[in-house]
Order: C-alpha cells, then structure tokens, then sequence
C-alpha cells in the first residue's frame, strides 16, 4: 500500500521539496555560512593530509629505490686494506660500481661545508681525523639495494652501511605521527561540521512547525516532510565539499609548480586519479557530514 | 467502522482521561461527542486519528488496528480521516486555494489533479470567489469552511471534528453544520465533539456524552441533556 506510486510521488513532489530546499537555506544565511565553511576546513586539511600522506609514500619508495649504498670502512684500515675491500666488494653480484670517498677528502668536504675555517681542520676537530673512509655502491637494479646492503652489513670490513631505508624509516615514523594528528584534526572540525548542520536544520523545522503539524495530519508520509531537510543538509555539505574540492585542487597545484622549480631532487605526486580520487572524496565527505547532521536533528521528531 | 474496545487513557502525567470506553460507530452514521471540559472529549477524538494511542484497550477503525499499526502506516491511515479544528489551523501564508490544494501537494498528488480537485472542494464549500484570499482576509466561518475543504478534499471515510463551530457565532455555525449535514449526506461518517446546545438538539443524531473518561450516555436521535 505504501510502495506503490513512489516513484510518481516523489515526481509530483521534486518541485515542492526543491521549493523547501531553497527557502530554508535562505532563512538562516548566517548559519549556513557556518556550515559550509566548517564543512570546508574539515576537508581541506583532510584533502591535504591525504596528498602529504600520498607524497610521504612516494619520497619513501623513491628513497628506498636508491641506487647508493653509503659503506663506511673500519677506522683502522690502513689505505692497502680499503683498496682490497673495494675490489672484493666491485666482484660482488649486483654491484655496478664502487666509488671510494677517503677520510681525507671526506675532511676537506666538511672544511668545506663549514666555509669559513682557515687553518688546520685536523687540528679544530681535535687533533684526529674523525671521519671513516665510505664507499659508496652503486646497485645494479633497485630491487637488489636492500639485499645488497644486508650483505655488505656482514663485512667485517665494515663498521656501518647507510641506504635510503634510514631515512625512510623516520619519514614512516613521522608519517605515522602525522596520520593521528590530521585524523584528529579532521574528526574534530567534522564533528563541528555536523553539529552545526544539525543547528541548521532544526531551527528550519522550528520555524516550519505548524507546516509539518498539517503535513502529519492529511497525511503526508514521513520520508516526504524529511526530505526537504534531508536535502537542505546535503546541500550545505555538498558546497562546501565542493569549495573544499577547488581550495585543496588549486592549492595543491600551486605548490606542485612550486616545488619542482625550488626543490628539484623531491619527488612530488602528480596523479590525475589520485586528484579525482581526493576531489570525489571531498564532495562525498561533505554529502556525508551534511547527511549525519540531517539525521541526528530529524531522528526525535517525526516519529508518528 | 468505528470501534473502541475497552479503551482506557492515561496520560504521563497520570491524568485518566478515558476508562474502559466501549464503542460502536456505523459507517455514514453523524455522532456528537458531548460532556463536560475536560471529560475525555479530545481524547477520544485523537485516538481516531491516532494522534494518541490507548493505554489499554484496541481501537479498530474500518477493521485496521490503530494500536498495533506501526508509525510509518499511520499517514496512510490519515489520508482516509479528514480533521477539522477550533482553531481552525490554517497557513498564514498561504492562499485559499494553497491551504486547500496542501493536502493533496504534500501526499504527492500531481498538480493538474490538485488544481481541479481543490476547485471542485473549494466549489463544494462556497468558497470559489475567495481562493486567491489569504487567512487573515476571510471571517471566522470562512477560515472554518477551507478546515473543512482541506479534511475532505482527499474524500476521507471519516472526518473527525473538534469544537468546529467553538470559535464562530451562531449564525455561522449553522452555515458549517449544513456543510456538514451535506458531506455526510454523501457518505462520510462524522464524528464531532461539541458544546453547541442547540446545533445537538436541532440536528437529532447519535449523541454520546462522555463524563469524568466514561460513557454516560448513548442516544439515537439524542439531545444535549445538559442544563445551561
């Protein structure tokens, strides 16, 4: 009795509920201002959360596919001894090449770095050089780095092997750190979000009681006195998921042509699925916040 | 059409409104509810259109059963019962012909159909001239004759009213009762709670008089039975 002709009723009504829709978001503007921009922000540094996140992952594989293995000789090897370690290293399988950087140059380097120091370095950092001879291995294939440099970690020849893993491992541990962060963030302001909506929409269904009061009693069924709130809910979430969409988009394209013309050697993540991925994303989150608001101011009334 | 079975009343606040009422109301049949303020008049009206549900007892309505029927059947239910108020409870602003055509609107009625029916309801009433009036345009029997337009537009089996000539003077309560007296004529059972002495003794219909939540008094052909 009550599916039959839904469909034909919810054509007969479309008009009254867009009706509805409009009127009530112009009966609070302030509000649902606040809505939409809350809606907004909560995205926002969710859509760039996700992008750092996306970008964190790729420098993480780009670094862990590094060709370089920095190996760092035992201290006391005399210069006959790197020399041997360095060939018996070059016969190893995967190894391309084997550049040897000596403690004296690795010294000089470090002069360098510091700039201004005149004299003697050996005797400003205390009378030894501190720094080990390193050679630096260069794998055949990336896949090979990380078996490779367990390997060479067995030489007893040498002291400490450094590949991009290191590094890797802390970007992890920051991402990590940063994922609980953002989610945080995000929870916070959507919860906002959603209780603001839900101000929104009951004060629209104060204003409109005596309206519903009527609509209950020639009986209009329930689904059709809420979906103009419904609707109105969606509305507000879905503009401002769609701000949220255009900021994190141009934002997001902005420090892309940024940085690869600052900061050539980072990798950054131009993925046009991943862009339409994050965009869709946003819209829908904001659908969803504005729903849940809806529903929680509509969920007490309405029960007869 | 009508019936209460053992059905008694208490509100939270542990008012008793109505204790073990037993009714029977034919289809097409005119009953005024008469009684004291406060005797359980209202209540037993909310309970037809299932604005209230009994605390004990079953009320059957064309066989449906109000008490175990679930919430979202209730608008199906409501489409089929036409009330009329005191206070008549009109749109502001909204038309005539709005406040009439709403009832057909909200129930998802396509609007060729609900320009026409309303029309023809409004026609049905006297009330062609006006329908472009606001509420607030229009004297108090004619806000109660677009009550009356907008609870049988949807040419309900039942049409509940409460005190529909309260608030109007003699005169004018006589023109709603003859709008009644035709829709019933056509059909319609009507059940009407009232205090209008003279309307119950002119019209000579079913009268039951409910006193302190029980049924005092069960009449074919009735008076009002109380002293001024």
């Amino acid at each position: 009795m009550k599916k039959k002709g839904d469909m034909a009723t919810m054509l007969n009504s479309s008009g009254y509920i867009f009706r509805e829709t409009i009127n009530s978001m112009k009966r609070n503007p302030w509000l649902s201002l606040a809505s939409v921009v809350t809606v907004m922000v909560s995205l926002v540094i969710l859509g760039y959360s996700i992008f750092f996140l996306a970008n964190a992952a790729n420098m993480a594989k780009s670094f862990e596919s590094e060709l370089e293995i920095g190996a760092f000789v035992q201290i006391e090897y005399t210069p006959e001894e790197v020399q041997d370690l360095k060939s018996q290293i070059e016969q190893m399988p995967g190894v391309e090449s084997v550049t040897l950087v000596t403690k004296e140059q690795a010294l000089e380097d470090f002069g360098k770095t510091l700039g201004g120091s005149q004299g003697n370095i050996v005797s400003d950092v205390g009378g030894t050089n501190p720094f080990p001879d390193k050679l630096t291995v260069k794998a055949t294939d990336p896949q090979n780095v990380k078996a490779l440099a367990s390997s060479l970690e067995s030489n007893p020849g040498l002291y400490k092997v450094r590949y991009g893993q290191d590094f890797v491992d802390q970007l992890l541990k920051f991402t990590q750190w940063l994922r609980w962060i953002g989610f945080g963030v995000v929870a916070a302001f959507g919860v906002a979000a959603v209780v603001l909506i839900s101000i929104n929409v009951k004060m629209n269904v104060f204003s409109r009681r005596r309206e519903i009061q009527i609509m209950k009693l020639v009986g209009a069924s329930n689904s059709f006195i809420r979906w103009p709130f419904l609707i109105e809910g969606l509305a507000l979430g879905l503009v401002g998921g769609t701000f949220a969409a255009v900021i994190v988009g141009l934002g997001y394209n902005w420090i892309t042509v940024y940085v690869q013309s600052t900061l050539t050697f980072l990798p950054v993540v131009q993925n046009e699925v991943l862009f339409r991925q994050v965009s869709m994303g946003l819209l829908l989150g904001g659908m969803v916040m504005g729903a849940l608001g809806s529903l929680f101011s509509l969920q007490k009334f309405l029960r007869a | 059409m009508i019936q209460l079975t053992n059905v008694s009343k208490i509100y939270p606040n542990g008012a008793r409104a109505l204790v073990d009422v037993n009714l029977k109301i034919g289809k097409g049949n005119f009953v005024f509810l008469v009684g004291p303020s406060g005797a359980g008049k209202s209540t037993l009206i909310k309970l037809l259109y299932r604005e209230e549900t009994p605390t004990r007892g079953q009320v059957q309505i064309n066989s449906k059963n109000l008490v175990r029927m679930k919430d979202r059947e209730v608008p199906y239910l409501r489409r089929n019962i036409g009330v009329i108020f005191q206070d008549f409870k009109l749109l502001p602003n909204k038309t005539v012909f709005e406040n009439v055509g709403f009832a057909l609107e909200v129930i998802g009625v396509a609007k060729r159909e609900v320009r026409n029916r309303t029309l023809a309801t409004l026609e049905l009433v006297g009330l062609k001239a006006k329908e472009t009036a606001y509420p607030h345009e229009l004297s108090g029997g004619e806000q109660q004759r677009v009550c009356v337009a907008r609870a049988v537009i949807n040419n309900p089996a039942l049409l509940v009213a409460d005190e529909p000539t309260g608030n109007l003077d003699p005169d004018t309560a006589w023109d709603i009762m003859e709008l009644l007296y035709d829709i019933n004529k056509r059909g319609t059972t009507i059940v009407m709670a009232t205090h209008a002495r003279a309307i119950v003794n002119k019209m000579q219909k079913r009268v039951i008089a409910i006193e302190n939540g029980r049924v005092a008094r069960d009449e074919e052909k009735g008076g009002y039975g109380y002293d001024a």
